[in-house]
């Protein structure tokens, strides 16, 4: 397996390309009618600074699954969801 | 190299992809029902689908050297109609005997509906009662986490379902525990945007080992293509892994899956 510095020699040039390319995204939104408004109430930009501050300060080894779990839809299941099939299962 | 993408939706591909894949060394394809891009209007357009599925696309893909298998279900998407739905689940019975077809599937959810969640539990049980292997679509984006749990309590609530039969698909960093700790197979898409890169799904290949893990392309109708499997065995590789150990997982662990329903014919190798 490569060590670290093989790893960032690897990638970095596509890490350095992924940053420029978010940084133009928010230049992009900001140009537009409506910009600075959007930038700064819409949730999802919020949750998207919010992943940024998991590169930032967060600790991995998981910052992919941190920023996934930012990403989630975290309200409850529709009610009764699994209980159905587990009564009926039991039946059996 | 041999590939097999066990995730594919050629109806909706061209001959082009079927001639990368020839090229590439990929041999088999399993190819399971899924949404038009448009919510059909009757039971009897799914009939035709599925004849498709079954006999027209094995044939197109036999010319290229691919053994294609599929298979039926109505998709999570579709589901919110349940009247069509149940309709739809009636035509499946009777094929689940075709040579071609595999088991149950991608059943799932899609937006974590309660109609979803009747479609879903209805087709389990066309599974359970049939003894069918079962692939699951979990939803895409910020429904996964909460689709894929609710999927697998459901799955796990059910004595009937052996977890080795079942493939959860499209896990992610945040899915994965929940399929492969619950003794299910565990599916990972490469698929632009939306789902997982060539880089990350090695990353997860190397983070949670290859065991019960199956790669796959889920070409279809929208931006995606067959490279996107070949593309991750080529970073797998590239990170110095070794290509036997590239062979277990995007040809033998495919084949140990399909491989519990005896219609699969393509065995894993040395």
């Amino acid at each position: 397996m490569r060590d670290a510095q093989q790893t960032l020699e690897q990638y970095f040039l596509e890490m350095r390309w992924r940053c420029l390319s978010l940084a133009a995204d928010l230049d992009r939104i900001e140009r537009s009618p409506g910009g600075p408004g959007v930038l700064s109430t819409d949730p999802r930009l919020a949750k998207l600074r919010q992943a940024i501050n998991v590169l930032l300060e967060g600790k991995g080894p998981n910052r992919a699954e941190q920023v996934q779990t930012i990403f989630s839809d975290k309200t409850p299941p529709p009610e009764g969801a699994t209980k159905r099939r587990s009564d009926e299962a039991t039946k059996g | 190299m041999r590939y097999i993408d066990p995730h594919i939706h050629c109806v909706s591909r061209t001959t082009d992809d079927y001639l990368y894949m020839s090229r590439c060394g990929v041999v088999a394809v399993s190819e399971p029902a899924f949404w038009a891009g448009f919510d059909r209007s009757t039971a009897s357009s799914f009939a035709d689908y599925f004849r498709h599925l079954t006999d027209v696309e094995p044939k197109r893909a036999a010319k290229y050297g691919i053994d294609h298998y599929c298979w039926l279900c109505i998709n999570a998407k579709e589901a919110e109609n349940v009247s069509l739905s149940r309709d739809v689940i009636k035509l499946i019975p009777p094929l689940l005997d075709h040579p071609r077809v595999l088991g149950v599937g991608e059943i799932g959810l899609n937006k974590n509906t309660r109609n979803e969640i009747t479609v879903f539990e209805e087709q389990v049980e066309i599974a359970a009662r049939y003894d069918q292997l079962i692939l699951i679509h979990t939803p895409h984006l910020e429904d996964k986490h909460k689709g894929t749990s609710i999927i697998t309590s459901i799955l796990k609530n059910d004595k009937r379902i052996k977890p080795e039969r079942v493939l959860i698909d499209h896990c992610e960093e945040h899915t994965i525990r929940a399929a492969r700790d619950n003794g299910f197979w565990a599916g990972l898409t490469i698929y632009p945007v939306t789902k997982v890169t060539p880089q990350r799904g090695a990353d997860i290949l190397e983070q949670f080992g290859p065991q019960m893990i199956c790669v796959n392309s889920a070409s279809d109708w929208g931006e995606s293509g067959p490279s996107n499997l070949t593309d991750t065995c080529l970073e797998y590789l590239r990170r110095g892994h070794a290509e036997q150990e590239a062979t277990e997982i995007f040809h033998n662990n495919p084949c140990r899956f399909f491989g519990q329903n005896p219609k699969w014919k393509v065995k894993p190798v040395g």
